[in-house]
């Protein structure tokens, strides 16, 4: 690890925080092209029909139409990443309300809206799946009848039917420990879908030049997935296309697969025009990939003294009408819903099952919310049946440094004690106990840092400017515009103010995985030492030879390369530059991939992740009061201790973590997309609840600093994992508070007034 | 079409539009002020606040031809030739992540300042819980404000202190 400059560890500002404040930020919805037509598409009133007629004429006669385009134009254009199949626009059948059926380009977003509503679509309906137990039962529609004809990428297990994936952990005889265990629990729990809610929705802009070459304009968290999705859907050759990422107004993990751009490319190929697409915030919330819902079934062994024994659980996941990431997602049950904990064995399956909803795609800590609601919801239970403090049971059970996670990878950096302790002491756990309706709940969790490359270049101007050219996409976190400014700013000796950051353009900036998997700063973090680490070399070869001395005399700081035995010898950045020769400065250039983390490859099978890579841990608490004659819940106190490795920006770094847990506590206590019969009853903000700051106590952060091998300093990964443990805490508090278990998500008023009666959630 | 003139950020604009225009839209699209942000289209989220005569609207659901001849005041007008206060503060302590909510909280923001001088958490809270931010957990938002607010107290009641001739009074 090198030494840690002085930006880092700093409350810097963020590098686009100015053009934020003024409003001059331009986002995706504020972008335009010159002679730029908009684009609207009409969407199925049918949960799940057959097609029997689509009649255009009507929407082509009104006044500003420029195309109109439907199933039998986009053949073959089939999309989801793992499963290949949703056609961009339905062919024959609808799988879900408010399914894509025909795209249209118009002069007007408005002209577009009424063409689309001209369209006349004649159905002839189906039975409706509407859950994972309708899908699952014996005479279940079938949803995709032709499922054996798609193509799917080979690491999926693939049972077919209804069931888009199913992958397996199997560690230990689970049967065996079973046998020998003091007490068994068994429960089940239901998790509903959510939606990432990213203020700002999808939009994107395509224009194709007289070359055929695409080039998009994207709210995205990771154009260069997008890139390839658009290249595997349209069948343009990955070099034809370019990704050009706009402001992000929030990602969340919904901007990470292609949504609305097939629909501007074949709208602009089909005009000749550029095309503008965003949706509504009504399509938001009834098509676009919100986070799968669950019902995960868990029995657990435990030896008489509280020691876990073994686990065994089934979570099938809701992925709605198409795979999207759900195949991917699944995989992360089998790392989460163990836990952080020691296991002697465990057998965990995860389905993803298709339903008559929205094909389900990928939200903060994917996967893992579903699966952890119900593992700490029935820890709590454990610890309280058996007559157990729940924090002494976590600890207890927890993994240490040198234990084995799920998939036996050995961890290493452990932090969980630390994060208990901590989370414990900041609530004043010792006097848990508060008193009739007041409650207290514990969750612990762990998460990954993702992997994978990310590549920076470092340019040196021949006036002393410097640009980190980064394929990073910042999505607010400020990982790219705080995080990473700082570490490259502090390797050269110079403010983050000082750098200037170009980003996320698959043409003009080098590869980068992507806004994904808590993975920025580290990735592109490291990305930026190396690249600075190679532009200080070039820069001290030309600066020893023109002082004289060797490079290993030299160091940077304040903007000057200087010997450092020799005061007067000093050249400014701009000098060294000019030294190149170049007539255009310096680059320096760096990749950082992190290796991956071997596992016991035997224990699984159909899963896209197998380890945690530089895994870090948290523990929340909470403390609720509840109105014992309404079911009203009052989130008095809320604290999130996690494992961050080393703070880079402590207010960015905080940010991270009161956010998650405000997003985690909105699924806890507020949101659900509600179906009935299909349809999504509730696609708007005034009743699909987001948690306000009116509903909420400050967020107590604490910030833990185990360091790793090989983030940046030793930073871990950080942006996801906060969302994931505020379910089981609240659920925890409420069943603290009232006695009552709530097995079903989100935990309302009418849920808990019904639980102090005796009914089940 | 109608024509109809505003009044934003100080300048008269005179138009044509649809009479039915949202004031949003009228004034991001004709005359290019894109700070202003729509992120419901119901006036449920606070993301397309704008000041009508010093109070706040959610310019989503209001027609432009209701506010002709009013001030109006978007993000772009509300510090004048420099900053608000309030911007510096949500700038200066990490109330902005991803920022697409930031135009319309710093406009609401602005407002309550004016309103009520020096809020504490929990009055910011209370009256700026029709603003949604999806990324802060508003912690750093509140803050902000709080900050602002108190800033702006001490400054005039350090003004007041000079003007009345007080001085070393502690402020």
């Amino acid at each position: 690890m090198t030494a840690i400059p002085e930006t880092v560890g700093r409350s810097s500002g963020r590098l686009d925080g100015e053009a934020k404040i003024t409003g001059r930020f331009e986002y995706g919805v504020d972008a335009a092209r010159p002679g730029m037509l908009w684009a609207r598409l009409a969407r199925s009133t049918q949960p799940h029909a057959r097609i029997v007629s689509i009649d255009t004429s009507a929407a082509l006669a009104v006044p500003g139409v420029y195309a109109v385009l439907t199933g039998a134009d986009t053949e073959g254009f089939v999309g989801s990443r793992y499963v290949r199949d949703e056609p961009i626009l339905a062919t024959g059948t609808v799988r879900y309300a408010g399914e894509p059926i025909a795209a249209v380009a118009a002069d007007t977003e408005e002209a577009a809206e009424e063409a689309c509503r001209a369209i006349v679509v004649e159905y002839e309906s189906l039975p409706v799946v509407e859950s994972v137990d309708d899908a699952l039962a014996e005479d279940a529609p079938i949803i995709h009848p032709e499922w054996e004809s798609y193509w799917v990428s080979p690491i999926i297990n693939r049972p077919g039917g209804n069931v888009v994936s199913h992958a397996t952990l199997r560690r230990g005889d689970v049967d065996a420990v079973f046998a020998t265990a003091d007490r068994v629990f068994e429960d089940t729990y239901e998790v509903p879908l959510v939606h990432q809610a990213s203020l700002e929705g999808r939009v994107a802009i395509a224009e194709v030049d007289d070359d055929g070459k695409v080039h998009v304009w994207s709210s995205h968290q990771y154009p260069w997935g997008l890139r390839q999705d658009i290249s595997d859907i349209l069948h343009i050759p990955l070099d034809d296309v370019r990704v050009t990422v706009t402001g992000v107004g929030g990602g969340f993990g919904g901007k990470l697969y292609a949504g609305v751009e097939p629909y501007c490319i074949v709208l602009a190929l089909a005009t000749g025009r550029p095309v503008k697409l965003r949706l509504t915030r009504e399509e938001e919330l009834t098509a676009t990939s919100p986070r799968m819902g669950a019902t995960v079934h868990l029995r657990t062994a435990v030896a008489s003294d509280g020691t876990f024994l073994a686990r065994e659980g089934r979570l099938d996941y809701d992925s709605g009408a198409y795979a999207e990431s759900s195949p991917g997602v699944v995989s992360v049950g089998l790392m989460t819903l163990p836990g952080p904990y020691r296991w002697q064995a465990l057998a965990v399956d995860a389905r993803a099952i298709y339903t008559n909803k929205a094909g389900c795609g990928s939200y903060r800590g994917p996967g893992a919310p579903q699966a952890v609601f119900a593992g700490e919801s029935q820890v709590d239970r454990i610890a309280r049946e058996m007559g157990i403090d729940p924090l002494q049971l976590r600890l207890h059970n927890a993994v240490r440094d040198g234990d084995q996670g799920p998939t036996g990878q050995v961890l290493e950096g452990v932090s969980l004690v630390e994060t208990l302790h901590a989370a414990a002491d900041k609530i004043g756990w010792d006097s848990a106990g508060a008193g009739e309706g007041r409650g207290r709940g514990l969750s612990c969790t762990w998460w990954t840092t993702t992997g994978l490359p990310s590549s920076a270049d470092l340019r040196l101007g021949e006036d002393g400017s410097l640009v980190l050219v980064t394929g990073a996409t910042e999505i607010g976190t400020g990982a790219v515009m705080a995080g990473v400014a700082q570490i490259c700013a502090g390797e050269l000796g110079v403010d983050p103010g000082d750098l200037t950051i170009e980003s996320a353009d698959t043409e003009t900036t080098p590869y980068d995985f992507g806004a994904q998997g808590s993975r920025t700063m580290v990735a592109a973090g490291n990305a930026a030492i190396a690249a600075a680490s190679d532009l200080k070399d070039q820069m001290f070869d030309l600066a020893a030879a023109k002082l004289g001395c060797s490079p290993d005399d030299l160091e940077l700081a304040d903007g000057e390369v200087r010997d450092r035995d020799d005061p007067d010898a000093v050249l400014t950045l701009a000098d060294v530059a000019r030294l190149a020769g170049t007539g255009n400065g310096l680059v320096g250039s760096g990749t950082y991939e992190q290796p991956g983390t071997p596992f016991d490859t035997d224990s699984v099978v159909g899963a896209m992740i197998g380890a945690f890579n530089i895994p870090s841990f948290a523990t929340h608490a909470c403390e609720v009061s509840v109105d014992l004659a309404t079911g009203e819940v009052s989130l008095d106190r809320y604290v999130i201790a996690q494992d961050v490795g080393k703070v880079v920006n402590p207010r960015y770094c905080e940010g991270q973590l009161t956010g998650g847990a405000v997003q985690g506590i909105g699924q806890a206590m507020f949101e659900e997309i509600v179906y009935r019969d299909g349809h999504v009853q509730n696609p708007n903000f005034t009743d699909y609840k987001l948690p306000t700051m009116a509903d909420l106590p400050p967020i107590e952060a604490v910030m833990v600093e185990v360091p790793s091998a090989s983030g940046p300093y030793g930073a871990k990964g950080v942006g996801e994992q906060g969302v994931i443990g505020p379910p089981p805490a609240i659920a925890n508090a409420v069943r603290d508070a009232t006695g009552r278990a709530i097995r079903r998500l989100p935990i309302t008023a009418e849920r808990v007034w019904a639980a102090l009666r005796g009914e089940e959630s | 079409m109608t024509a109809f003139s505003l009044l934003v950020n100080g300048v008269e604009h005179t138009m044509e539009a649809p009479a039915g225009a949202f004031l949003l839209d009228v004034l991001r699209d004709s005359l290019g002020l894109a700070g202003t942000k729509e992120a419901c289209a119901e006036g449920e989220c606070g993301s397309c606040t704008v000041l009508v005569d010093g109070e706040p609207v959610d310019s989503c659901i209001l027609f432009a031809g209701q506010v002709e001849g009013r001030k109006i005041t978007t993000v772009e007008g509300l510090g004048g030739d420099g900053l608000h206060p309030v911007q510096e503060a949500f700038n200066a302590l990490g109330a902005v992540q991803c920022g697409f909510c930031t135009p319309g909280f710093v406009v609401a923001a602005a407002a309550l300042l004016d309103r009520v001088g020096s809020p504490t958490p929990d009055q910011v809270r209370e009256e700026l819980a029709g603003n949604l931010c999806r990324c802060t957990g508003y912690d750093n938002i509140v803050a902000a404000v709080v900050s602002a607010g108190a800033a702006s107290e001490a400054s005039v009641a350090s003004a007041a202190s000079v003007a009345s001739g007080v001085r070393g009074g502690g402020s």
